[in-house]
């Protein structure tokens, strides 16, 4: 099964748009649920990503992709 | 607060002591300095600063404190490690730059550390007052008993160290007595030409912590407002400042013709000398009368000649040990 | 903090890997603080005390007025009362306002003291530039630290040895500054190089303060730097290595002390030394670096060493004029190719 990862609606206020600057882990790798797998920036403030289920994460937006709220970031296999 | 007879003669002791040992400094630092002043020469090599006049501030402020309270003194501070109880043979052998001195000669007498006592100075105007707030940060943090007391000269106030650590010691509500030693110069600016403020402690009301102010070099003037201030501190209840009108009987250093002086000024402070005054006023409540004070004289003066012979019989450490201690 | 990861790669950036050190130190020993700008519910303007604020209150996670003189001095007494301070400098630009409580203070006491006041004490402070802040905020100074006797200084170029220099400085009785470069820090805003973020393990080490890395091996060529000057040296000696050149790469990672013999046996093997600096060019580490080599017999250079450092100029707001003047891989590959025009006979 194959769970999405979205940029949560609730992250940050407002609807400007993100971006990813780093991911925390290796495409490809096993992840927990509730591990910090990325880091987001709006504006100069930062927000993070968690994994919302354990399983084997796939990313989708690399580093510096500009994402809006609600958008797939990476998915994860469980 | 008034003292007790004790106190009163331990005060007094201490000024004796003081006085006594930058008299003899005075005589042995000119050893080698005339008739050409060559500052590097002699048995005392270096600045020299002395607190002749000024022994009330560091008495009548130590009589309320303890080994484990931390002093952080001036450039000027000889007084005040006598009265910290700063172990007298290694500080004299540390002003003569000896093995046995504090730091092993590294130092000097502008830089005598005594972690026994808790006791340290600087060099720099109005570096002291930083860490005796994070002294006293320290023991708030850990718990830990103790105040920390920093003095300071008139023109220290007029420094942005001594503004900073007010407003820090008193926003943190920490166990801190900024202590100035009001002499009226700033080597040979007079206090008037440096500030427009005529009392310093006026300026605690800037910070909002207590200003208290000690006319005329009265030691039990000192005692008192520093009883207080010490005991706020010690019950939690934040920093004080206080300002004492001292006397520089000296010049700011060995050295200094002192032509800056108003004609007479000089005189006019040496009348009202602290030490014989405070001894008047001793004999006059029957603390002390003729023969004590004579044997407690006597007492100071052997201390320091022991002081200072263990100093002059030192040795020097050997000079690649200037590589050493530089880390811990 | 951050819920202990089950990853099975886990990286961080240098900010993260700072805050992570700092957190286990604050659990293990009680003395442990922080005290700086910014550095409490806001998380460190450069992200570095992020989450320590929430697990250890307010006591031990002290933002402070804007008073660098106070509180850098009152971090000096704390320290030689006991305590253990971690104390931000936010930009190392603004040494100006606090300077003597560090090098009069925080870097003497202990030679004063004879050796018995010790100041364990760690001013962390961010440096350098490229993001248009222009000269008061943007500057690393790496030599002006360096030359005052007393403290220890390090400067990481990526997130383990960030937490492990981290790790060994708060254990170190004397006074360490840490000088993190603001691009390497994981803050996108600030131009986040990739390369500094990296798999840090999550449990406590150290990295010995004092000691260089040999980060690329090589024999043509030394590139010695450090902190984002090693991610330009090993942008650098990927190009060479198109035009077959073999480059090394060394991360000081500590200016002092200066690790000089992995230098200059790195040196002794390649003949050749590039210093890259976003240091000012003159009297400084670059300059060092090259003294260190030159004076040692050792090492036989088959041409005069180079170096790629800031030209002495106060660093210039707009981005066409900054990025110009800045340290980047292109300037260390053409001082190279320039390097081996000269040949000082490699048979001799």
């Amino acid at each position: 099964m194959t769970s999405d990862i979205r940029v949560p609606e609730d992250l940050w206020e407002g609807d400007t748009e993100g971006v990813i600057t780093a991911w925390l882990v290796d495409d490809g790798a096993t992840v927990a649920q509730g591990d910090l797998i990325a880091e987001m920036m709006v504006e100069k403030a930062q927000y993070e990503i968690e994994a919302p289920v354990s399983g084997r994460l796939v990313i989708a937006k690399e580093e510096d992709e500009v994402v809006a709220k609600g958008a797939v970031i990476a998915t994860v296999e469980t | 607060m008034q003292p007790t007879t004790e106190q009163r003669l331990w005060m007094y002791r201490h000024m004796v002591l003081s006085r006594y040992l930058e008299e003899r400094i005075e005589e042995l630092y000119m050893e080698g300095k005339t008739p050409v002043f060559n500052m590097a020469k002699g048995p005392i090599p270096g600045e020299m600063h002395l607190s002749n006049g000024q022994e009330p501030c560091a008495v009548g402020v130590c009589a309320h404190l303890t080994p484990d309270d931390i002093v952080t003194a001036t450039h000027r501070p000889h007084h005040i490690a006598v009265a910290k109880g700063v172990d007298l043979d290694a500080m004299v052998a540390e002003i003569f730059g000896k093995a046995t001195g504090l730091s092993g000669g590294r130092g000097g007498h502008m830089h005598l550390f005594d972690a026994a006592v808790n006791f340290s100075c600087s060099g720099i105007i109005g570096e002291g007052l930083g860490p005796a707030v994070g002294a006293a940060l320290s023991r708030k943090m850990q718990g830990k008993p103790g105040v920390a007391v920093a003095f300071l000269g008139d023109g220290a106030a007029n420094q942005g160290a001594f503004h900073e650590s007010l407003n820090l010691a008193a926003v943190w509500r920490l166990p801190v007595v900024f202590v100035i030693e009001d002499n009226g110069w700033g080597i040979s600016v007079p206090k008037q030409a440096s500030t427009a403020v005529p009392r310093n402690d006026r300026r605690a009301s800037g910070y909002d912590i207590p200003g208290m102010h000690v006319a005329d070099n009265d030691v039990e003037g000192v005692f008192a407002m520093a009883g207080e201030a010490i005991a706020r501190a010690r019950e939690g209840q934040g920093p004080s400042l206080i300002e004492i009108e001292t006397s520089r009987l000296a010049g700011h250093f060995m050295g200094d013709g002192e032509e800056y002086r108003p004609k007479g000024e000089k005189e006019r402070l040496e009348q009202r000398d602290p030490i014989p005054r405070y001894r008047q006023q001793l004999l006059d409540i029957g603390a002390l009368d003729e023969t004590s004070d004579a044997e407690l004289v006597e007492r100071a003066q052997t201390r320091i000649e022991a002081a200072i012979r263990f100093a002059q019989q030192s040795e020097f450490l050997p000079p690649e040990a200037a590589l050493e201690e530089v880390f811990a | 903090m951050t819920t202990t990861s089950k990853s099975t790669s886990r990286k961080l950036t240098i900010a993260r890997a700072m805050a992570e050190a700092m957190a286990q130190e604050m659990r293990l020993d009680p003395r442990v603080f922080v005290m700086g700008e910014d550095v409490g519910p806001l998380g460190g303007v450069f992200g570095n005390t992020r989450g320590l604020f929430e697990e250890f209150g307010a006591e031990r996670v002290r933002d402070t007025p804007i008073s660098e003189t106070a509180f850098i001095g009152a971090a000096v007494g704390a320290a030689s009362d006991g305590m253990r301070p971690i104390v931000e400098l936010m930009f190392v630009d603004f040494f100006g306002v606090c300077m003597d409580a560090i090098y009069n203070l925080m870097a003497k006491n202990t030679y004063f003291s004879g050796g018995k006041v010790k100041v364990p004490l760690v001013l962390m402070t961010s440096t350098g530039g490229g993001y248009s802040d222009a000269g008061q905020h943007s500057q690393c100074l790496y030599g002006t630290f360096a030359h005052l006797p007393g403290m220890k200084v390090v400067a990481p170029s990526n997130a383990y040895d960030a937490k492990g220099l981290m790790t060994a400085a708060i254990r170190d009785d004397n006074p360490v500054v840490f000088m993190y470069h603001k691009s390497l820090q994981g803050m996108g805003w600030l131009g986040t190089e990739k390369g500094a973020t990296v798999p840090v393990p999550e449990e406590s080490y150290t990295v010995e303060i004092g000691k260089a890395a040999v980060v690329r091996e090589g024999h043509d060529v030394t590139l010695a730097s450090l902190a984002a000057g090693v991610h330009h040296c090993l942008r650098a000696a990927k190009i060479l290595e198109e035009g077959g050149f073999s480059a090394e790469v060394v991360d000081l990672r500590s200016l002092v002390p200066l690790d000089r013999e992995t230098l200059r046996e790195s040196v002794a093997k390649t003949g050749r030394l590039i210093v890259v600096d976003e240091d000012y060019h003159s009297y400084g580490v670059s300059g060092e670096i090259i003294a260190s080599v030159a004076e040692y017999s050792g090492c036989r250079l088959k041409a005069a060493p180079q170096r790629v450092a800031y030209p002495d100029i106060p660093i210039p707001f707009a981005p066409t004029m900054e990025q110009w003047a800045l340290p980047n891989a292109d300037k260390v590959v053409a001082a190279f190719h320039e390097m081996m025009k000269e040949n000082r006979g490699e048979n001799s």
